[in-house]
């Protein structure tokens, strides 16, 4: 069944502007197909049309810079002072994902370590994500099948995601990059306590 | 206007009737393809990963290769029967090269089972892989053979154009910017090939140095590059290439649209500043592909954001409001050119907001690789794009009265945005439920919700595919009749 989505999640407002959007779209495109009969001189019509632009040019240009100034502060990468509880080094293969402890001083085909793992709740987890062979992307999702946080794994660089898991519970890691035949069947689990 | 010689009109519209049938077989196959993936993910058939992917890289590069291919045919038409002579035998060079491209493209993915999928993130084509061997060899060089059909006939065209009005600069525009007088008025059409193919030829030529570094590799396998410098290569091609088959099908909207609304559109300094603006935005806005690599330079993520929320104004307000005056009391008869345009100027408009939400960081992290992101590029290729293309089709098949009686092809057109809506529907659903995009399937899910949501879109999703074929092949019934037939208004 379609989950719902809490109002106001990324993803919820995501749909409402949107859905805003496209309505607004839509009505442009009804009005301009039925008010076209109207016989008006395409002076007037277009002088008519280009001071609406005018207002229009402003209020977009002051929204996109609103919304940059806005969203260009709710980043997902690490900062300088943040100082991670704990560090999970993640090592995604085709097709399966290797996870430990700390960030060993090993080259990521000799790493070993288990498709589960155990992590404290509301301590900050810093998931030092990389790949032994092509791209990946390490998804963590919860046990509703909601998409709370990700990055790419990249075989040659190591990807830093900080996160804190607020509640306990049993969270789900997906491969969100195409990585060849079984990338649907690449999983694995985190274990919040 | 040039002047052209019956038989050089009727050589220019034969060229072009080449690259339409090209289309009209092709398309609706790609969709098919589209149907059987869909119809895998909602568990109606079951096929195997092996043929999913390989499905999946052809129905995702026969697409990119078939719009472009068509949109950059409309121009070349358009231009080459009103603006400046172009070469047929170039034309047909390029043409032979995009089959040649074409067919190889489809042998490696049909028998050598090839699939890293169109935009193919280095090392995947090499490590790991379901297929064949050769088939990587044949699928690197059909794409640099159709990178290099792509680069000649873009570069005929503009060079042929600067020929014609004095140099690239006043093809860009720049004479309008000054204070002087203009002494040669530049249609908007040639202005706006001008801007879209230069972006094109430097997004080819960095897709050639990509496909070359591939090339080396399959010969030497001992080689290695760095991933996430190839990754910015590719994306910063398929990014413009995506970009600007929609600009270049914009070219004949600006060209054509004033014959049905009896109002000249022409080149001014806003018009300039517009699409010089989106020259830059097109060649930045690659970088949100990469949001989600972390260890890329943040500076290039503020780029990216920025270019990609910049890129609205000049669209919006320039392009889409001069649509605006075009239409607004007009008087325009509603026949299906003129609705084509208007709704596929519409489609771009939602498709590329839902782009722009998506290219916000804070949004990405979520919605990235979601279903969301298929969702935006369909729309604006569906909807706009392909709109584009049939308004096109029409254009040069139907006289102005033929095309505003003709009620079956209308009817098709309303099947084909309807089936449109409930298709693109299931994408957004999808990716505002967190589906992972390039699933084969989601039976293997560990969380039912996802497993069961991603299957019962693609089920729905399915049928609007079927909607959506059903009015594609109505409208076609008009089309392709009238495709060997000289249209008197064109002539």
């Amino acid at each position: 069944m379609l989950q719902s989505t809490t109002f106001l999640t990324i993803q919820s407002t995501a749909a409402i502007i949107s859905l805003i959007a496209t309505a607004l779209v839509i009505s442009v495109v009804v009005f301009l197909m039925t008010t076209s009969s109207v016989d008006e001189d395409k002076t007037s019509a277009k002088n008519k049309v280009y001071k609406i632009r005018g207002r229009y040019m402003i209020g977009l240009i002051s929204c996109v810079v609103i919304s940059l100034l806005f969203t260009l502060r709710l980043l997902p990468y690490p900062q300088f002072h943040d100082k991670p509880d704990r560090t999970i080094t993640v090592v995604a293969m085709q097709w399966a994902w290797k996870m430990t402890d700390g960030e060993p001083n090993v080259k990521p085909d000799m790493l070993e370590g288990t498709p589960d793992i155990s992590v404290p709740v509301n301590k900050q987890i810093q998931f030092v994500v990389t790949s032994q062979d092509v791209n990946h992307n390490f998804a963590i999702y919860d046990a509703k099948g909601v998409l709370l946080a990700q990055t790419q794994a990249m075989p040659e660089y190591k990807n830093r995601l900080n996160y804190t898991f607020a509640e306990k519970g049993d969270y789900h890691v997906f491969c969100l990059e195409y990585c060849g035949l079984l990338h649907a069947g690449m999983f694995a689990t985190i274990h919040v306590e | 206007m040039i002047q052209l010689s019956f038989e050089e009109q009727k050589g220019q519209r034969k060229f072009v009737v080449a690259w339409s049938i090209t289309f009209l077989v092709l398309f609706p196959v790609l969709i098919a393809l589209g149907l059987l993936m869909r119809l895998n993910q909602g568990e109606i058939i079951a096929m195997q990963p092996t043929t999913f992917y390989a499905i999946m890289t052809l129905h995702g590069l026969g697409m990119a290769g078939v719009l472009f291919s068509m949109s950059f045919a409309g121009l070349w038409y358009l231009i080459g029967t009103r603006y400046t002579k172009l070469s047929l035998g170039m034309g047909y060079f390029v043409f032979a090269l995009t089959l040649a491209g074409v067919i190889g493209l489809t042998v490696a993915t049909l028998i050598g089972n090839y699939a890293p999928g169109w935009y193919l993130l280095y090392p995947l084509p090499f490590v790991g892989t379901s297929w064949e061997e050769w088939s990587n060899g044949m699928a690197i060089i059909s794409l640099i053979i159709l990178g290099v059909a792509w680069i000649i006939g873009s570069s005929h065209i503009v060079s042929a154009l600067a020929k014609e009005y004095d140099g690239a600069f006043n093809l860009l525009g720049w004479q309008y910017l000054g204070k002087k007088e203009v002494k040669r008025e530049v249609p908007p059409i040639a202005m706006i090939t001008t801007i879209s193919l230069i972006a094109g030829v430097m997004s080819f030529l960095i897709g050639a140095v990509f496909l070359l570094l591939l090339l080396l590799k399959y010969f030497e396998p001992s080689l290695s590059f760095d991933p996430l410098l190839l990754k910015n290569y590719v994306f910063f091609f398929g990014h413009t290439l995506v970009n600007i088959t929609l600009y270049c099908c914009l070219g004949w909207v600006y060209e054509l649209l004033p014959e049905f609304t009896g109002r000249e559109w022409k080149t001014n300094k806003v018009l300039v500043y517009s699409w010089n603006c989106t020259f830059f935005f097109i060649l930045f806005a690659y970088f949100h592909h990469l949001y989600m690599d972390f260890a890329q330079p943040m500076i290039f993520n503020y780029f990216g954001q920025i270019a990609s929320f910049s890129s609205s104004v000049p669209a919006s307000a320039i392009t889409m409001f001069g649509i605006i005056a075009q239409f607004y009391h007009s008087k325009t008869k509603w026949g299906i050119i003129p609705t084509a345009f208007l709704l596929g100027v519409a489609g771009w408009a939602i498709g590329g907001f839902a782009a722009v939400v998506d290219s916000a960081i804070a949004v990405n992290k979520i919605l990235h690789n979601t279903m969301w992101v298929p969702a935006h590029f369909h729309t604006y290729m569906l909807c706009g794009v392909v709109l584009f293309i049939l308004g096109f089709l029409f254009y040069i098949t139907h006289s102005k009265a033929e095309q505003e009686r003709n009620k079956p092809a209308k009817i098709g057109l309303w099947l084909f945005i309807t089936g449109s809506a409930g298709f693109l529907s299931m994408f957004y659903m999808g990716g505002l439920n967190s589906i992972p995009r390039r699933y084969a399937d989601y039976a293997s899910s560990p969380i039912a919700s996802t497993h069961d949501t991603g299957a019962l879109l693609a089920y729905i999703a399915a049928i609007f595919i079927v909607l959506i074929l059903v009015g594609l092949l109505t409208m076609y019934a008009s089309i392709i009749f009238r495709l060997g037939a000289d249209k008197r208004e064109t002539l």
